[in-house]
């Protein structure tokens, strides 16, 4: 198979790239900064992966983002682009603190409350989304449009939230009051802080590659993306695909909310979980869209998200900058994937 | 006689002999992948003269236009124009020589206007486009030629043989001294071909220079002057003047081995028809709106056990929203559809295909495969419902029938993982028959909807698509075969429909067919006679 | 309340200066997708164009200087998306989104390097203009940016449609490979309406600093490109119906300022949400029926075969 060997070095290659021109670029601006970068890296490394306590801030972060990207992936590939994930992280995160609250006087324990509140956050992420999946399959509405709007809509809620109604009045910010324990993820690392919402989305992302692999449900699905007039005149209802595509991609989103409620903070609050949302879609269209490759690509942007987080305490290395990063680290992929397809047209 | 060599040379007649040859290409080779398109080829057309190109679809005849108008570029050879080599690296360079081609499917900007489109890349006006001053250049141009054609006719409003005259139209206002068109005549009724070879025959004798390409014998012998053949990407003969020849030495060269003349010339028989056969799809009173228009109107139609019925008509007659109609895509108004007896009216696409319906789409990139994904499951697109009753999908079961296919059907490709999209035309209609036939196996009587099925494929697998469509037939199925091809229908269907502005007036008994008044009905000129 | 308020002088004056910075981003959006290439980095090539026009705008003290190098950079960003689209035939979604998110880290990161963090974040001289009481003072007395980008929009609609580079322009979205039959170069006109238009985004981006708040703050846009996005969907890719649909947005967007004024009882964050919810209504609208250009979203390949 000389034709794959050459494929796997293009893909070498691309990364390779990627990852010099992300570390040159890193490098000139902590040296800008005024900073040797040599130390500042030693630490980023230590904080991200090197210790118990930054390896769990690594998992901790690539949770949200496995599911964001998952959410991305499964609109994907039922030709939808869901690009509002940050809005339905947010309308999860709503739903299982509101659930968590309403819990609260109840006093259940973990082994109710916690899939309670979980399930809360997926069916909030999947009802954010039910309105632009209802225009796009009634009206024909592009969901890029609806879902992004609602972005806006969900963080402004939430701002609303976390001063009004819910407000931790101690806080001074927008923050909400803690949910009682029932509702909390159970820790797995916990030396480090790492919660066990990674190994919960992990699994997710595996059903999801089991689902659209291995039922007639998700090669349905798969058609509709790849191409949707084939797929109708096969007998594939494209309203019914991408409805159900639709809510499962919110659903997981809101999932990803709920987790990090659920793991992290305890709390709703503004900014928790910062465009992780549009990261996701980076990262889904790194992986190929592939629930499963999601997994690793996951952690390599969560160790890039924690060492930025640490050089950002250490030389002040801007947090928008790891978001340039990633984007490029996207772009030199796609990029050298482009130019390795122009030169292997006509195959046959 | 020195003085009448001088005077043809002048423009009016064909001149072959002493002076170069107005475009000559030696030695043209192109390679896409694996396919040898083009090798080595030699052409020479003459000043003035109508050179007809023949060559079954494959033939490397399209490619070698291409590179003449430098849409391709040439991996090896040389073109030379009035005896001085040139290069042509995009249709601008061709156009700069006065080398223009009209394409088998004309590239025309379908909401611009005439005006827009013949004066577009042109435009001649300075810093504004001046609209009047324009288009009464166009409508002058259009008047001198006899191309009667409104101007400011939107373009998506026009008739088939009209785009094809806008076509003409463009490449006269830039001045064209080569007129290069592909397979003009396909998708043509026989009378607008005629209409169309007398605008040939008239430009011509204007010092137009006109290479036709085309597969069809009939149209060589008639209007070419010289001849030049090709096969497998070779010329195998070259400017034979058309007098020196037959239909029977073309057919040689076009399909090389001499035994296998007999078979091609012949069409393989009909399957004979069953005097009780049963109908199968019955179309009763079928009306169909889309937003804006009646798309089909009253429309009454049968095909019964072991026929194939051919549906005629130009382009946009209606035959596309039958078929979606027929397959459930689109809501009737009014009428009924029904499937061995049962009402399918209202039913949804994937019962439809369940009963025993099947498709051929039209379109077979963009409504036929799923390029992005591998061959195989393209393949169980619709046969999904089939092969995975319980909802789990056995990729094993999927492969079985797939690798059967690319089997049998001699699919080109190196595994059923390979992607779609890689695939040639020829190899994507064969694995989108194959899934259509085997959607028929299901069933005792099943019905079987193939649109255009056969179009832009090279000669063995148009002859292969025929034979399936024959098979579904003989096994008790109902094929309806919709083509713009009249040619195709006449060989390949027990009775002709012709439809015409959503309307079927008019079903033809074969095997005996008038191709004039089959013509007549395509263009709706029945009704004018008796209105 | 008073509900006259609604339709006031000031009201109207408001939709006028809001939809500017809209309107802008969408006539560059329109040109651009005419040629057959949808920008979805509008938002983030906003983003970077009030960034670098307001440092350029900060440290040249001027705003002409600002809205040059605002363009100067959407220029570039603009040739990166043509280069990746038209010549590599990425997807226009994936690129374009990618894209967005590396200008919306690029526009932080160089106000970050630039400026730093200070307490009181610097600023800039905003267009003004004379005001008055009057409903014609009012309308003739808004700042210069908001006459030229109505004259902008007369000048993209003579140039789409009465010029021979807005007929190849239109051909080259409709049918590339008709246009490229006549001779039409469809790569340089596709690079040319990409770059023009990733230039007229970052400056509609530039001006919002200029004309709204004199500062540069990371989440500024607030979701404005999208908006433009969507204004020439419903604006049918039709420069005078797009400004018609900017005067729409700027009217709510006006409305919920004035109407933060009058409803105290509301919380603001309901009313910020006015104009979001705005945007999907109208998308129903917009959709009924929209036909773009045919060759939108579909890279031009020449060698192509059937």
């Amino acid at each position: 198979m000389e034709g794959a060997a050459r494929d796997w070095r293009w893909s070498v290659l691309a990364y390779a790239l990627a990852l010099a021109l992300t570390l040159a670029v890193t490098t000139v601006i902590i040296v800008a900064l005024g900073h040797d970068p040599i130390p500042a890296y030693r630490t980023a490394l230590k904080d991200s992966v090197g210790t118990i306590g930054g390896l769990s801030q690594t998992l901790n972060r690539m949770t949200p983002l496995l599911l964001a990207s998952l959410a991305f992936a499964l609109g994907f590939k039922a030709g939808a682009f869901n690009i509002g994930m940050d809005g339905q992280i947010y309308a999860g995160a709503i739903l299982a603190t509101g659930v968590g609250f309403l819990l609260a006087d109840l006093e259940v324990g973990r082994i109710v409350g916690l899939p309670v509140a979980l399930l809360a956050a997926g069916v909030g992420g999947a009802l954010w989304i039910l309105l632009p999946a209802v225009m796009r399959v009634v009206w024909g509405v592009n969901e890029i449009f609806t879902t992004v709007m609602l972005n806006f809509v969900a963080t402004l809620l939430v701002e609303y939230l976390a001063t009004g109604p819910w407000n931790d009045p101690m806080a001074g910010e927008a923050i909400t009051l803690p949910v009682p324990r029932g509702v909390t993820l159970p820790m797995l690392l916990a030396r480090g802080g790492a919660h066990s919402g990674v190994i919960l989305a992990s699994i997710v992302a595996l059903a999801a590659w089991a689902f659209l692999y291995r039922t007639r449900a998700g090669y349905e699905l798969r058609a509709v993306g790849s191409n949707p007039l084939a797929a109708q005149m096969a007998g594939i209802s494209l309203r019914r695909v991408h409805l159900l595509a639709l809510l499962l991609s919110g659903a997981a989103a809101g999932l990803g909310g709920g987790i990090e409620v659920a793991g992290v903070h305890h709390r709703l609050l503004l900014g928790l979980t910062p465009d992780y949302g549009i990261m996701g879609i980076l990262i889904a269209v790194l992986a190929g869209f592939h629930p499963v490759l999601l997994i690793p690509a996951n952690f390599a942007f969560a160790v890039l998200v924690a060492a930025s987080d640490s050089l950002q305490r250490t030389v002040g290395f801007p947090s928008a900058a790891v978001f340039m990063l990633q984007a490029l680290v996207v772009i030199i992929v796609i990029g050298v994937q482009a130019l390795q397809q122009r030169r292997r047209r006509f195959v046959i | 006689m020195p003085s009448l060599t001088e005077t043809s040379g002048r423009g009016a007649g064909p001149s072959f002999g002493a002076e170069p040859p107005f475009v000559h290409a030696q030695g043209i080779s192109k390679r896409f992948g694996a396919i040898q398109a083009l090798d080595g080829v030699n052409f020479e057309v003459a000043r003035g003269e109508i050179h007809v190109v023949l060559g079954e679809n494959g033939a490397g005849k399209t490619s070698l236009m291409s590179v003449l108008t430098g849409l391709y570029q040439a991996d090896a050879g040389e073109i030379l124009v009035d005896g001085r080599p040139v290069r042509i690296t995009s249709p601008a360079d061709a156009l700069r020589l006065g080398i223009a081609m009209v394409p088998q499917h004309v590239e025309l900007v379908n909401n611009l206007t005439v005006w827009e489109n013949v004066i577009l890349g042109r435009e001649q006006g300075g810093l504004f486009l001046r609209r009047d001053h324009q288009r009464q250049q166009v409508a002058e141009l259009a008047q001198r030629y006899d191309l009667p054609i409104d101007p400011d006719a939107v373009v998506a409003s026009l008739a088939a043989g009209q785009k094809q005259k806008v076509e003409i139209l463009k490449m006269l206002h830039r001045q064209a001294r080569l007129l290069i068109l592909d397979e003009p005549t396909t998708y043509l009724t026989p009378q607008e071909v005629d209409s169309l070879f007398g605008t040939l025959t008239s430009l011509v004798q204007r010092g137009m220079t006109v290479i036709l390409v085309t597969h069809k014998l009939r149209d060589a012998l008639r209007i070419g002057n010289r001849l030049t053949v090709m096969r497998g990407g070779r010329v195998v003969a070259a400017g034979v003047p058309a007098s020196e020849t037959d239909e029977l030495q073309l057919v040689r060269w076009l399909i090389g081995g001499q035994d296998e003349t007999g078979q091609l010339l012949e069409a393989e028989p009909l399957p004979p028809l069953g005097s009780e056969a049963a109908p199968v799809l019955q179309v009763e009173n079928l009306s169909v709106q889309v937003p804006g228009r009646v798309a089909l109107r009253d429309i009454s139609l049968t095909v019964r056990a072991g026929e194939i019925v051919g549906l005629a008509g130009v382009a946009g007659s209606g035959q596309r929203e039958l078929a979606e109609a027929l397959v459930g895509l689109l809501p009737t108004a009014g009428g009924r559809v029904l499937l061995n007896g049962t009402d399918i009216t209202a039913w949804p696409v994937a019962h439809r295909l369940d009963a025993g319906l099947a498709c051929i789409p039209e379109d077979r990139l963009r409504e036929g495969i799923l390029p992005s994904m591998p061959i195989v499951e393209t393949f169980v697109l619709g046969l999904h419902r089939y092969l995975f009753p319980d909802g789990r999908y056995r990729i094993g079961k999927a492969l079985e029938a797939a690798n059967r296919v690319i089997d049998e059907y001699k699919v080109k490709t190196p595994h059923a993982w390979f992607p779609t999209a890689a695939l040639s035309g020829g190899n994507v209609q064969k694995v989108i028959v194959g899934r259509a036939v085997q959607m028929c196996s299901y069933h005792r009587h099943p019905a079987l909807v193939a649109m255009n099925p056969t179009r832009g494929l090279d000669v063995r697998t148009v002859r292969d698509v025929h034979h399936r469509l024959r098979q579904v037939a003989s096994q008790g199925g109902a094929v309806l075969l919709v083509s713009e091809d009249l040619d195709e229908l006449m060989g390949n269907c027990h009775r002709i429909a012709v439809i015409y502005q959503g309307r079927v007036d008019a079903v033809f008994d074969g095997p005996d067919y008038d191709r004039y008044q089959i013509g007549e009905y395509m263009l709706g000129r029945h009704e004018r006679e008796a209105g | 309340m008073d509900w006259s308020v609604l339709l006031s002088a000031d009201v109207l004056g408001q939709m006028l200066f809001f939809a500017t910075p809209l309107l802008l981003a969408a006539l560059g959006e329109v040109i651009t997708e005419r040629s057959g290439v949808l920008n979805v980095a509008i938002e983030g090539l906003m983003a970077l164009g009030a960034s670098v026009g307001f440092l350029a705008a900060y440290l040249a003290a001027s705003n002409g200087v600002g809205i040059g190098a605002a363009m100067a950079a959407g220029g570039l960003i603009g040739l990166l998306l043509a280069y990746g689209t038209i010549s590599l035939q990425v997807s226009q979604l994936t690129l374009g989104l990618a894209l967005h998110v590396l200008c919306v880290g690029l526009a932080s990161l160089l106000y970050r390097l630039v400026v730093g963090l200070q307490f009181v974040p610097p600023q800039i001289q905003t267009f003004r203009g004379k005001g008055g009481d009057t409903l014609w003072q009012v309308l003739t007395g808004l700042p210069g940016p908001v006459y030229a980008v109505l004259l902008l929009a007369v000048v993209v609609h003579v140039i789409i449609f009465h010029t021979p580079v807005g007929l190849r322009l239109r051909a080259c979205g409709e049918n590339p490979r008709a246009a490229d039959l006549l001779g039409v170069n469809v790569f340089r006109i596709r690079y040319l309406a990409t770059v023009v238009g990733s230039m007229l985004i970052a400056a509609a981006g530039a001006l919002l600093p200029m004309m709204l708040t004199a500062t540069y703050s990371d989440r500024m846009i607030g979701g404005r490109g999208w908006i433009a996005l969507m204004l020439v969907i419903l604006g049918r890719w039709l420069p005078f119906r797009i400004v018609l649909g900017g005067w729409l947005f700027g009217y709510v967007e006006a409305l919920q300022y004035r109407l933060g004024l009058q409803l105290v009882t509301v919380p603001p964050q309901f009313l910020l949400m006015l104009p979001y919810v705005f945007v999907i209504l109208v998308a129903i609208r917009a959709y009924g029926g929209a036909a773009g250009p045919q060759a939108l979203m579909r890279p031009y390949d020449r060698e192509a075969r059937g």
